[in-house]
């Protein structure tokens, strides 16, 4: 297999913007029936390398082939042409298109210049066998979960037959049942000789998956090897070039303090009739497959979505925040999953964003205190070391920095409960690690802090308590040593297990 | 070379330069443009622009729109002399209850948008339609005339030599510019704009700020009409309607983005002033009203083209 020719290539590409090197002297190559590892930090280059490997962007230097021949000038139609296709982190579905129009979407089967649908359906509905998709072809991707959508993005990529498939970080919003979907899958197409590339956070993925991998550190290759013979630390040591220790840090004590929250009969959104409650100093994770309602438990703690308790007390008072407003009020404050369109205002400056809920706190006689606003921004971007000019649009940062603007911005509140969803999604490891101290950190100081996380390592690792939600209830509490991620996973699939009560 | 570029970065030091291109070279080949009083003349139909503009301006940067402007603008220019008592002489009371109702109206628009979900764009079109039926039945159509000594004193008086509309049109900005930029309801407006999920999140209520958003925009439309009102000295149906498309064209012309989230109201003052000076060498061609309007829709495109430029997002 290995001295087979690669089918697609990078030699020595370089790639700059703005007179930043991004890429310095990079080589990747891809070969048929194996599956690649793409690994670094982010702000590694890896979506840069992908751009260049299916031509969206051109290299400054270097050459791209494809079958061993380079190619001049390479686009997007010509790296289609070439079966090369992309599965983007960012989902790039069109919301009110059927799934069936959105795979077929720029490849439609013509009739008469017509779409030929019938012909189209035919074509989708073996893709959709392929990622396990039974929901009907028509239905508009609007009313799919996050997860759904993603699977829907790979049927997409797989209806062109590609013999390159570039899958980036395609786990991040995917459920444990169907991340195993698209494992099989992903064996079943590196069996037929397609060539794999895959780029993913999870390390244990990486292992399951993968037999070779290129690891980018700073724009360069630190790493291009066979991945057997390789643990998990090896893997970690390989990406940030040093010892790492472990990523989570160690669990103090369990000392959990006065109530914070404490609701029962609680519904909100897909959370339906539950208990739950939290202490100060604790870290309560909340489980589950994709979509079970653990985002709608947090918004209904939060105020942002209507919700109802039969008892309910937050922060020593009786009774749901009403609104945002209210809950902040409470000391509960919010990070969203999806930072880029409910965490941050992307195109403002990373100044504005941190200031924007502390406003009205600093406002003196009605009028904004410029000097201790600045004073405040540059504290926040020292404390959780946000680099460079405060001024520059929040946009312009690397997916971890994005997300530690959306967690500091909370800090001058001071919060007693802090409601986390997913908060290291599609973070870097290192960023990883210094949120995972943080967020210890704010235990130990007493506060609550509530993650919820499609990463079930984390919730192990990091967790004192898990609340496992299926279909909006409580299909398990796991506490202390019971908290493991057999127990977690059979939880959320609904398999009964010793301990876990429905 | 450096200092062009800036220029160019800068919507609103942009369309400063460009109005003063204009007035340069309109003053240099056309007799009587450059002169004190037409130029003065000019600023005080700007005044009317850019002070319905001040409503607009924040409602657009809160990612709305309100197309009401016009239709409070006859509404305030019709009621004022109607409710104006004849007991008070200095007219100040008048002033304040056509400002309280403009206000309101404005309120009602928000409260559309922000309690029934309506959508700002319907919600302000309808408020229009309606407040247009409503002046008919109450005003049956004629003219009336404005005794009001306070109004009268601020459409026509000029202390110092400059017209006292353009003194109200320096406070008006000065207020403006201290709200966007100074106040932090300012910066809650541009963030709703920017993103009025994650604003929300973050603890900005946007119930209250579209009330507050909306009632200011009626506030600032009561306030043009009663400056319309004094130049005029009689208010009609339709005496607002000029009003609706220009207000919009000063806000965009400035370099606010019509999607939200980013612009500043001193884009808006040179808007004003160049939409009124391409009128008025419009109004120097010597055509027929039907080409006039022609002329004016395309300079406003073409001005766009130049200073207004959309970023792509």
């Amino acid at each position: 297999m290995m001295d087979q020719k690669p089918l697609l290539e990078a030699r020595q590409v370089f790639k700059g913007f703005f007179g930043n090197p991004v890429l310095k002297g990079v080589d990747i190559a891809l070969r048929p029936g194996r599956v690649h590892a793409l690994l670094g930090e982010n702000g590694a280059g890896k979506s840069t390398l992908i751009n260049l490997l299916s031509g969206a962007l051109q290299p400054d230097s270097g050459t791209i082939a494809v079958d061993g021949k380079p190619v001049g000038r390479f686009s997007p139609a010509a790296a289609r042409a070439s079966g090369i296709a992309v599965v983007q982190q960012e989902l790039s579905l069109t919301a009110d298109l059927s799934i069936a129009e959105n795979i077929g979407l720029g490849a439609f089967p013509r009739r008469f210049g017509l779409i030929d649908y019938a012909e189209l359906h035919r074509g989708v509905r073996d893709v959709c066998a392929m990622v396990g998709l039974t929901e009907p072809l028509d239905m508009p991707v609007a009313d799919l979960a996050l997860g759904r959508r993603q699977m829907v993005e790979i049927a997409k990529a797989l209806y062109r037959k590609p013999r390159v498939l570039i899958l980036d970080e395609p786990t991040s919003s995917l459920s444990a049942h169907e991340a195993g979907i698209l494992a099989g899958l992903i064996e079943t197409l590196r069996d037929r000789g397609t060539a794999l590339l895959y780029i993913s956070h999870r390390l244990n993925e990486v292992q399951a998956l993968c037999s070779h991998v290129t690891v980018l550190k700073d724009g360069g290759v630190t790493a291009d090897q066979s991945l057997s013979g390789i643990d998990g630390e090896g893997l970690v040591r390989l990406m940030v070039g040093r010892e790492t220790g472990d990523l989570f840090p160690p669990r103090a004590s369990a000392n959990p303090g006065a109530l914070r929250v404490e609701v029962e009969g609680f519904s909100a959104g897909l959370v339906r009739d539950i208990g739950f409650s939290g202490r100060a100093g604790e870290i309560v994770g909340i489980g589950g497959l994709v979509g079970q309602g653990q985002e709608d438990l947090l918004l209904g703690l939060y105020g942002a979505i209507p919700a109802k308790a039969a008892k309910a007390e937050v922060s020593s008072k009786p009774g749901l925040p009403a609104n945002v407003g209210a809950a902040n009020a409470a000391g509960l404050v919010y990070v969203p999953a999806d930072r880029k369109h409910e965490g941050l205002v992307l195109p403002h400056s990373i100044a504005s964003n941190l200031i924007l809920p502390s406003l009205g706190r600093l406002a003196r006689n009605g009028f904004r205190d410029r000097a201790g606003e600045a004073g405040l921004i540059a504290e926040l971007a020292k404390r959780l070391t946000i680099k460079g000019d405060v001024a520059r649009p929040v946009q312009a940062l690397s997916g971890g920095n994005q997300q530690k603007v959306a967690l500091a911005k909370w800090l001058p509140l001071d919060p007693s409960v802090l409601l986390l969803n997913d908060p290291t999604r599609g973070v870097d490891i290192e960023t990883k690690r210094e949120i995972y101290l943080m967020l210890r950190g704010f235990a130990a100081e007493g506060r609550l802090v509530i993650i919820a996380s499609s990463d079930t390592p984390e919730l192990v690792h990091l967790c004192d308590r898990v609340v496992v939600l299926r279909e909006g209830r409580v299909a398990a509490e796991l506490a202390g040593e019971a908290i493991s991620e057999e127990a977690i996973v059979g939880a959320a699939m609904g398999i009964d297990r010793k301990g876990a009560a429905a | 070379m450096s200092a062009v570029k800036s220029i160019f970065r800068n919507p609103p030091l942009l369309t400063f330069v460009l109005v003063a291109l204009v007035w340069l070279i309109a003053g240099l080949t056309l007799r009587g443009f450059g002169a004190y009083g037409h130029l003065r003349y000019l600023l005080e139909l700007a005044a009317v622009i850019g002070i319905a503009a001040a409503g607009q301006t924040l409602v657009i940067l809160m990612g709305g729109i309100d197309l009401s402007v016009g239709a409070i603008i006859t509404v305030t220019a019709i009621l004022l002399p109607l409710i104006s008592p004849a007991w008070d002489p200095t007219g100040l009371v008048g002033i304040a209850l056509a400002l309280a109702i403009a206000t309101g109206i404005g309120f009602l628009n928000g409260a559309g948008a922000a309690y029934l979900r309506v959508p700002p764009i319907i919600m302000t079109l309808a408020m229009a339609t309606f407040l247009q039926g409503l002046l008919v039945v109450v005003a049956g159509g004629s003219a009336v005339t404005v005794s009001n000594p306070a109004v009268i004193l601020l459409g026509q008086g000029r202390p110092l030599g400059v017209p006292s509309g353009v003194l109200l049109w320096i406070v008006v900005s000065a207020v403006v510019l201290a709200l966007i930029h100074r106040m932090p309801i300012g910066a809650r407006f541009l963030a709703i704009g920017a993103n009025p999920l994650a604003a929300r999140l973050s603890g900005v209520s946007l119930t209250r700020n579209t009330l507050i958003l909306y009632a200011l925009s009626g506030f600032f439309a009561g306030l043009a009409g009663i400056l319309v009102l004094g130049m005029n000295r009689q208010g009609y149906v339709g005496i607002g309607d000029p009003y609706l498309l220009t207000s919009i064209a000063a806000v965009v012309l400035g370099g606010t983005s019509i999607l939200g989230g980013r612009g500043t109201y001193a884009g808006t003052i040179p808007g004003a002033i160049l939409l009124v000076t391409t009128t008025a060498l419009i109004t120097v061609v010597n055509a027929s009203p039907g080409w006039r309007s022609i002329m004016f829709g395309t300079l406003i495109l073409a001005l766009l083209l130049v200073s207004g430029r959309e970023a792509r997002r």
